[in-house]
């Protein structure tokens, strides 16, 4: 809402420059937009919150000032002749959708001289940014700028016949008064004759029946339409207007009528004429809005300042409200009772009184030193758990991506390891083509990685930790949270991470690995991860197809975990172990065994079978020699270290484990011992 | 021998071999000049004292006790010169010799992985509300209409549920229609409702809003909204709850303003700047839970009060680092991501 200065002081005179003023009103509520020069005026653009349709007229913000600085302020008073003949006579009105248009008024003014409008109303409307047209239609569009209540004014000799207010017919074909045409659909209110359109109703007059030079005879129309009904209008079609921006927040109803008289008074005063006695309505103004209980304690309590009643009584009453009495009623000793003005709809209750005190009074009075009281807090296990996760990627030296939860249809029709359903979809698209709810974070990375690659950063290795959503019966969508990965190099450097992430989790010994097989991954490079038979985590390099979807060239690794599965197993809280004090003792054992045992097989044989004192063991290397060990064989060299807690292992203790472990070896897993 | 050697013949012989020797190993630069200096006087088999030792018998039996004094002489001195020669260049066999290093070269480069810059501003946000006693809370991205709008006070005409306005889901589900949340306030609704005050949460998260991406906006971000309900709480509390978190977060001693403003689920309802370099920047938004709020959860409006505020994460974190499009963090350029 743009504000004209020298418009605003012929309301109130607050008696200081206008920057303290806008500073005042900014503390108030209105903030401030921008200040310009305009001739010799100052326009000054405030934001309006929208449960304050008041201030969208000078009147209403002169209010505010008014209150603000403790100075009177004037509305103009009206003084209006009518001719003896009534209004009713010239035309008929009918309000076919009362729950589009509560109310309508319409006054007649017959033998007008449309013209250019006097240098002061031609100020007042370049200040404001508001082109002129005539001097009817600024009238109109000065009345609205004044008080708020937008007005409209038809060529009455161009109706035809009498007034309807009723719903678009759908397809109905409107052209407004910007000359362009427009099709209607059943939801929009119009103002009809018996031919058509001859306004969208709240929004636009029709180009059929606009005031033009040779206009003589005008129907002004004053009226109250729904908020809603005007809404879905101007957002239908695209079409915005300083009207429907103040009938979507509801003007004062009591000001139709009287920006109806001040209007007809102005195009009296400036386009003669003759104004026929009465308005024409139709409908019913709304009632008295109910008054509001206030207890004036209530202010410390919620605002945590100290206003003294009578102040508080002196603010209320300035803006407006009427007191009627002490309530006694109800046991509610001291409380007050308020009358509110119609043009302030948005105070029904008692906690809006108090906002009004309070921003009145300034918020700058309320103390910023005061102490709440402590309380512990802890951190959640999902905390910890993303906490656990992150540190870890983050030591490998991986950086932590954010992507969008929204991608492409062709990136969400990618396998997702953890649903077979399809996507959700959402309207409108989150940016150009992206509409899908992801069901993997792993192409969004992917997609990261190609950014990378394509600016030249090859090998960008990312984590990001976020949900993907997959549809389900229940009301609402299952969201997951994942943690996923992507890398360069080889499956083991990729599984050493994914391991080291699962073992700070305190899970990793409960994970059963299986070869996996999925359109993700390149075939018999890729493991899923189970607990108790749930998948919890898959793992593997990245298949062609997958890679070229995602605009990747360089052979990439990735996992992806389902960390709200991991929340139950995980395992922090083991109690520590003191080291022994005693020696260790290594020892390499070199089996050859078939080339397709998986190492899981020897491994298994080996803890089963190493006895109390084993502490650890590693795969040092594994290679095939067709010459030396024989086509489709394979020579492990696995390290072993033991340790007691008790004594130093004697090498006869030693070598017997050594012994029993291989014989196990040999005899369950078909491997034969390499010197 | 065909013939005799004077004895003064002998004497210049010796003397010049103790001067050879002595310059030669004088001026040896490393071991092996050392040796090759020590083969060529003093060796065993062909070393030039040993050509001398030969001619003595060359000498006349007169001369021959005076030869002998002189060649032991020379002999001792010039042991005595290689001796040192050798502790000054010879390296203790023990000891292996080394290379000297170019301590200016660049080491061997340690990659360390970063955090992203959402993730460590909602960590300090996190982290100085638990001070205050706040507890993290978490809740749905994927939202109902009555969590997003109707138990905030929004009701079904407001501009706010427009369907431009908001990402709806599609296809349609059973408990009516679904989006993406616009704000992170939906936690704390569901929080109020398996609750009892009192209650002092925060919640963060991805919100979504439909806006045309630009350096300032984009459609998706992240929320950092507090809730404290308990009896007594007034807006005294919220500012200096505010206050404090400006200043822990800023550093230093921060002051907050409050401006009226007007939100469906607050009332009364502030917007809130902070100083920061000498100006008033917009931090966010807050006020007093509106009582239309609490009764949809089932608090009673004469029992409880509380605050809530609500601050956007990009926006303080672009502040925090001086980034000038919002649209990086998105971007996941490891030259961006790397500096934080």
């Amino acid at each position: 809402m743009i504000i004209s200065t020298s418009w605003l002081n012929e309301y109130v005179h607050p008696g200081v420059p206008m920057e303290e003023v806008v500073l005042r009103l900014v503390m108030a509520g209105l903030n401030h937009e921008s200040t310009h020069s305009v001739g010799l005026d100052t326009a000054v653009e405030l934001e309006v919150t929208s449960n304050r349709p008041d201030c969208l007229g000078h009147i209403g913000v002169a209010r505010e000032v008014s209150v603000l600085f403790s100075t009177p302020f004037y509305i103009p008073q009206l003084h209006l002749t009518e001719s003896n003949e009534p209004a009713v006579d010239s035309i008929s009105i009918a309000i076919q959708s009362p729950e589009q248009c509560s109310f309508y008024s319409a006054r007649v003014i017959r033998g007008v001289r449309v013209g250019t409008s006097p240098q002061w109303l031609l100020d007042r409307l370049a200040t404001v940014g508001i082109a002129s047209v005539n001097n009817i239609v600024d009238i109109t569009n000065f009345v609205m700028l004044e008080c708020g209540q937008p007005l409209h004014a038809f060529d009455l000799a161009k109706i035809d016949g009498g007034i309807f207010i009723r719903h678009a017919f759908p397809g109905e074909v409107f052209e407004a008064i910007n000359h362009k045409s427009y099709l209607l659909e059943n939801s929009m209110c119009v103002i009809a004759d018996n031919s058509g359109p001859v306004a969208l109703a709240g929004v636009m007059g029709g180009a059929r029946t606009e005031i033009g030079s040779g206009t003589t005879d005008i129907l002004l129309e004053s009226a109250r339409f729904d908020p809603l009904a005007v809404r879905t209008a101007a957002r239908g079609l695209a079409l915005s207007s300083p009207s429907s921006h103040r009938f979507e927040r509801g003007p004062d109803p009591q000001s139709i009528d009287w920006a109806s008289r001040r209007a007809a008074s102005l195009i009296l005063e400036l386009a003669g004429g003759v104004l026929f006695r009465g308005a024409v309505t139709a409908g019913n103004l709304p009632a008295d809005l109910p008054p509001v209980t206030f207890r004036p304690e209530r202010i410390l309590q919620v605002l945590g300042i100290d206003v003294p009643i009578e102040r508080q009584t002196a603010i209320l009453t300035s803006l407006g409200l009427v007191r009627e009495f002490y309530a006694v009623d109800g046991g509610v000793d001291g409380a007050m009772r308020w009358r509110i003005p119609s043009w302030r709809r948005d105070l029904s209750r008692e906690i809006d009184l108090i906002e009004e005190v309070g921003r009145i009074v300034g918020y700058d009075t309320i103390d910023e030193n005061t102490s709440i009281p402590s309380k512990p807090v802890e951190r959640s296990r999902r905390d910890t758990l993303i906490r656990r996760v992150d540190g870890v990627l983050v030591s490998a030296g991986f950086l932590e991506a954010m992507t969008t939860s929204v991608v492409s249809e062709s990136l969400s029709r990618l396998e997702s390891p953890w649903t077979d359903t399809e996507s959700l979809r959402i309207a409108p698209a989150l940016l150009r083509g992206a509409d899908r709810l992801r069901r993997s974070l792993l192409p969004s990375l992917l997609v990261a990685r190609a950014t990378n690659e394509a600016a030249g950063q090859t090998h960008a290795e990312l984590f990001e930790v976020a949900r993907c959503f997959m549809s389900s019966p229940e009301p609402l969508p299952v969201e997951p949270l994942l943690v996923s990965m992507v890398c360069s190099g080889t499956f083991l450097r990729a599984k050493g991470i994914l391991e080291a992430v699962l073992s700070h989790l305190g899970v990793l010994t409960k994970i059963v690995w299986r070869p996996f097989s999925s359109k993700l991954f390149i075939p018999g490079t890729a493991a899923e991860l189970l607990i108790e038979g749930e998948r919890v985590g898959v793992i593997g390099s990245i298949a062609k197809g997958v890679l070229t979807t995602c605009g990747l060239t360089e052979p990439t690794l990735g996992f992806e975990l389902r960390l709200d599965l991991l929340e139950k197993p995980m395992d922090i809280d083991c109690p520590i172990t003191r080291p022994s004090d005693f020696p260790s003792v290594q020892r390499d054992i070199n089996l050859v065994v078939d080339e397709r045992l998986a190492w899981s097989e020897i491994e298994t044989v080996i803890r089963c079978e190493a006895g109390p004192h084993f502490e650890s063991l590693c795969v040092r290397q594994v290679w095939r020699d067709a010459q030396r060990l024989g086509e489709g064989k394979k020579s492990i060299l696995v390290g072993l270290v033991m340790r007691s807690r008790t004594g130093t292992l004697s090498s006869d203790e030693v070598r017997e484990t050594i012994d029993r472990i291989v014989s196990c070896c040999v005899t369950r897993c078909g491997a034969s011992l390499r010197a | 021998m065909l013939f005799l050697v004077s004895l003064e013949r002998f004497v210049a012989e010796l003397d010049s071999f103790y001067l050879d020797a002595g310059t030669s190993l004088a001026s040896a630069g490393d071991a092996a000049a050392v040796e090759v200096a020590r083969v060529e006087f003093l060796g065993a088999r062909s070393g030039r004292l040993k050509g001398i030792q030969k001619t003595l018998g060359a000498l006349g039996a007169s001369d021959k006790p005076a030869a002998g004094k002189r060649f032991n002489e020379v002999k001792e001195a010039i042991a005595a010169l290689l001796s040192n020669a050798q502790a000054r260049l010879i390296a203790d066999p023990s000891e292996p010799a080394t290379d000297a290093i170019d301590i200016s070269l660049p080491g061997i480069p340690l990659r360390i992985g970063r955090l992203h810059p959402i993730t460590q501003t909602i960590r300090r946000v996190e982290e100085i509300m638990g001070r205050l006693g706040f507890e993290s809370v978490d809740g749905p991205e994927v939202e109902d209409e009555r969590h997003n709008f109707e138990a905030l006070n929004i009701p079904p005409e407001h501009p706010a549920r427009d369907p431009l306005d908001n990402f709806y889901v599609a296809t349609a589900s059973r408990g009516g229609p679904l989006l993406l949340r616009s704000q992170t306030s939906t936690v704390q609704i569901r929080v109020m409702e398996c609750r009892k005050p009192p209650l002092r949460i925060v919640s963060i998260g991805r919100v979504y809003r439909p806006d045309t991406a630009d350096a300032t906006h984009y459609p998706m971000f992240h929320q950092v909204e507090g809730l404290m309900i308990e009896p007594g709480t007034t807006m005294a509390h919220l500012k200096s709850v505010l206050r404090y978190f400006a200043s822990s977060f800023l550093g230093g001693d921060v002051r907050v303003r409050f401006r009226p403003s007007f939100f469906p689920f607050t009332e009364p309802s502030v917007e809130v700047d902070m100083e920061w370099g000498g100006r008033w920047i917009e931090m966010g938004g807050a006020g007093m839970v509106d009582p239309a709020v609490l009764t949809a959860v089932g608090y009673d409006p004469n029992e409880v009060s509380g605050f809530a505020f609500g601050l956007g994460v990009e926006r303080i974190a672009a502040r925090r680092w001086g980034v000038a499009d919002i649209r990086d963090f998105y971007r996941n350029d490891i030259r961006f991501l790397e500096q934080f």
